[in-house]
């Protein structure tokens, strides 16, 4: 009697689980089926009641639309330059420093890392103005020197590279400095290799930071051939009278790439975002 | 362990035998040979570092005690950008209080969200991957992109009153109501940060050694009893992380009130950032960077915080 019970009582619970689950992810998943669904729609369907869950009828046209009535192109190609640029340099930068942070001796290592780790606490918006002057300055502004080189290296990025540099052993480097290896040799082809799983998750992020980044290109750049995706988007919105089939149909385009990078790569960027937020 | 100056030379006298005393030349030498590629490995971040945000970092409050406005040369005026803005600007007050209550009720539940749904997540369910997915989307999402849907869906047509209008609710144009402005873009701001949370949360729960579960168990703890003394008190870490991380992100918000509400209907929705945008758009540089520091002391007081509540950890 009373082991029934319990059952009874433990599937009811469960049931419950799964309803909830289920309901909160349909909420979640709603707003980006209505994404998809209303770039697929006639203008005219838009906002039709009761609202249409299926386009009636469908059509691709406002794909191809995007590509021609707007500089579209041009701001993909910008976004995914921009990002590429940025995570090869910060992969470079961060793996190679934080090698050296993590496994060499040198005077004033440990103060050095602990300034820069300040650094991380000062939120970008404090530096936009001198930044912007910066560049203005540089005459860099409205190029890709001003989307690339001030994210060229992150704190973060070192961050996170030394600790998953601490981790390989000390042993197998000294062996390697044994045979004659240079410093830059060891990092090469001993670190770097083991440091591979890290690189794919320091990838990840930088690539979702800059390919979502927004304040900084959109001050930055002030032609239609510099703006990134994020703030082509923005913009579309207030220069033409709200095209929303178009607007959705550029905004899928711009949610695809991190969703295709998450789903092939969901390990690394759940180990990335835990790496820093909960201690092994 | 660091070497000083001084030991570099003694340790090279040492293998030299006794010489006379080794010149500055040589030392730097033996210095240069010893530590050139360390110093070199590093060099480019300490570079960028310095002069994309050490050197912004000093001018921005050089610039706050100026007057500078476009194409005249900055002038000197010491506080008084500080002071009118706590004491003579009503729109900066009430981006202020906007930006406080979007990291009250945006911290208030976005956390706790996350916690319940890793906490169903945690129970051995089955497409697990699948849900955490579903909660993870927007995360990785732009938020231009995700603004741009949630501006469609709060549309006076859009999906959300036709919804209520089928069940016969009443409906308003939720972004240009200023009763209602503030609140859907922090609705929007939830739906898309919790899933973060979830993650988060659902490896640290992972990570809780299940042998405390069973002893409570043994103690004949029920699954109440068990969450208030094992689960919460092992998150607790964690969960002043999430917060902290949280409070100092949300004082940022600005991509999607610039997208959803260009900080309207008549201010309803402005908040720090979008003031200090709104400023450097008029080429206020000085009154901007102004904001930009008073935002910074605000968000140095949660960093304080932190290392505070995270060091009593260790």
């Amino acid at each position: 009697m009373a082991t029934s019970r319990i059952g009874v009582r433990k599937l009811v619970g469960r049931t419950g689980i799964y309803v909830a689950l289920i309901v909160s992810s349909i909420v979640m998943l709603v707003p980006f089926y209505w994404m998809v669904s209303t770039s697929l729609k006639v203008e005219a369907d838009v906002f039709a009641y009761p609202p249409e869950w299926i386009p009636q009828p469908a059509t691709l046209l406002h794909y191809a639309e995007v590509w021609t009535s707007l500089p579209f192109a041009r701001f993909l190609f910008n976004s995914l330059f921009v990002a590429a640029m940025v995570t090869a340099s910060n992969v470079f930068f961060s793996t190679i420093a934080g090698y050296a942070f993590a496994k060499l001796r040198f005077p004033g290592r440990d103060k050095l890392f602990f300034v820069l780790l300040l650094t991380l606490m000062v939120p970008f918006q404090v530096n936009l103005i001198p930044l912007y002057k910066m560049m203005d300055l540089f005459r860099w502004v409205d190029t890709y020197w001003a989307l690339i080189v001030p994210s060229a290296t992150s704190v973060f990025g070192l961050y996170l590279m030394r600790q998953y540099i601490l981790s390989i052993p000390d042993e197998l480097l000294d062996s390697a400095r044994m045979d004659g290896c240079s410093e830059f040799g060891i990092f090469w082809r001993i670190v770097a290799p083991l440091a591979l799983p890290g690189v794919a998750t320091l990838a990840i992020f930088s690539f979702m930071g800059s390919w979502t980044s927004f304040l900084w290109p959109m001050i930055v750049t002030n032609s239609m051939n510099m703006r990134t995706l994020p703030v082509g988007i923005a913009l579309l919105q207030e220069y033409h009278t709200t095209n929303w089939t178009q607007i959705m149909a550029g905004s899928t385009i711009a949610a695809l790439p991190m969703i295709i990078v998450f789903l092939f790569m969901q390990r690394q960027f759940i180990e990335g975002l835990t790496a820093g937020a909960v201690k092994q | 362990m660091t070497l000083t100056w001084t030991d570099i030379g003694r340790s090279h006298e040492h293998c030299r035998g006794k010489r006379m005393e080794t010149s500055i030349a040589r030392r730097i030498g033996v210095f240069v040979r010893k530590y050139y590629w360390a110093y070199l490995f590093i060099l480019g971040p300490v570079i960028s570092t310095t002069v994309f945000l050490f050197i912004p970092m000093v001018s921005s409050f050089a610039f706050s005690l100026t007057e500078w406005s476009g194409l005249q040369p900055p002038q000197f005026v010491g506080l008084a950008n500080y002071k009118k803005l706590l004491f003579d600007d009503p729109k900066f007050v009430k981006s202020f209080v906007n930006t406080t209550i979007f990291v009250i009720l945006g911290q208030g539940s976005g956390p706790i969200f996350g916690l319940i749904s890793a906490l169903a997540l945690n129970q051995k369910v089955r497409f697990r991957a699948g849900f955490r997915t579903a909660y993870f989307l927007p995360v990785m999402t732009s938020l231009v992109v995700v603004a741009t849907v949630w501006k469609m869906l709060y549309n006076e047509n859009g999906l959300i009153n036709g919804l209520l209008r089928t069940v016969d609710l009443p409906t308003t144009r939720w972004l240009n109501n200023p009763a209602t402005a503030l609140v859907s873009v922090i609705v929007t701001s939830v739906w898309q940060g919790f899933g973060f949370e979830t993650v988060i949360f659902l490896a640290a729960l992972q990570a809780i050694p299940q042998e405390l579960y069973e002893a409570a168990m043994i103690d004949g703890a029920n699954a109440w009893n068990r969450f208030w003394h094992v689960t919460l008190p092992s998150l607790r870490p964690v969960i002043v992380m999430i917060y902290i991380i949280g409070i100092i992100g949300t004082y940022q918000v600005f991509d999607q009130i610039y997208v959803m509400t260009d900080g309207g209907p008549v201010n309803a929705s402005r908040t720090i950032v979008f003031h200090l945008w709104d400023n450097f758009h008029y080429m206020k540089f000085g009154y901007a960077s102004a904001v930009a520091y008073v935002l910074f002391a605000v968000l140095a007081l949660f960093s304080y915080l932190q290392m505070k509540f995270l060091g009593r950890e260790d």
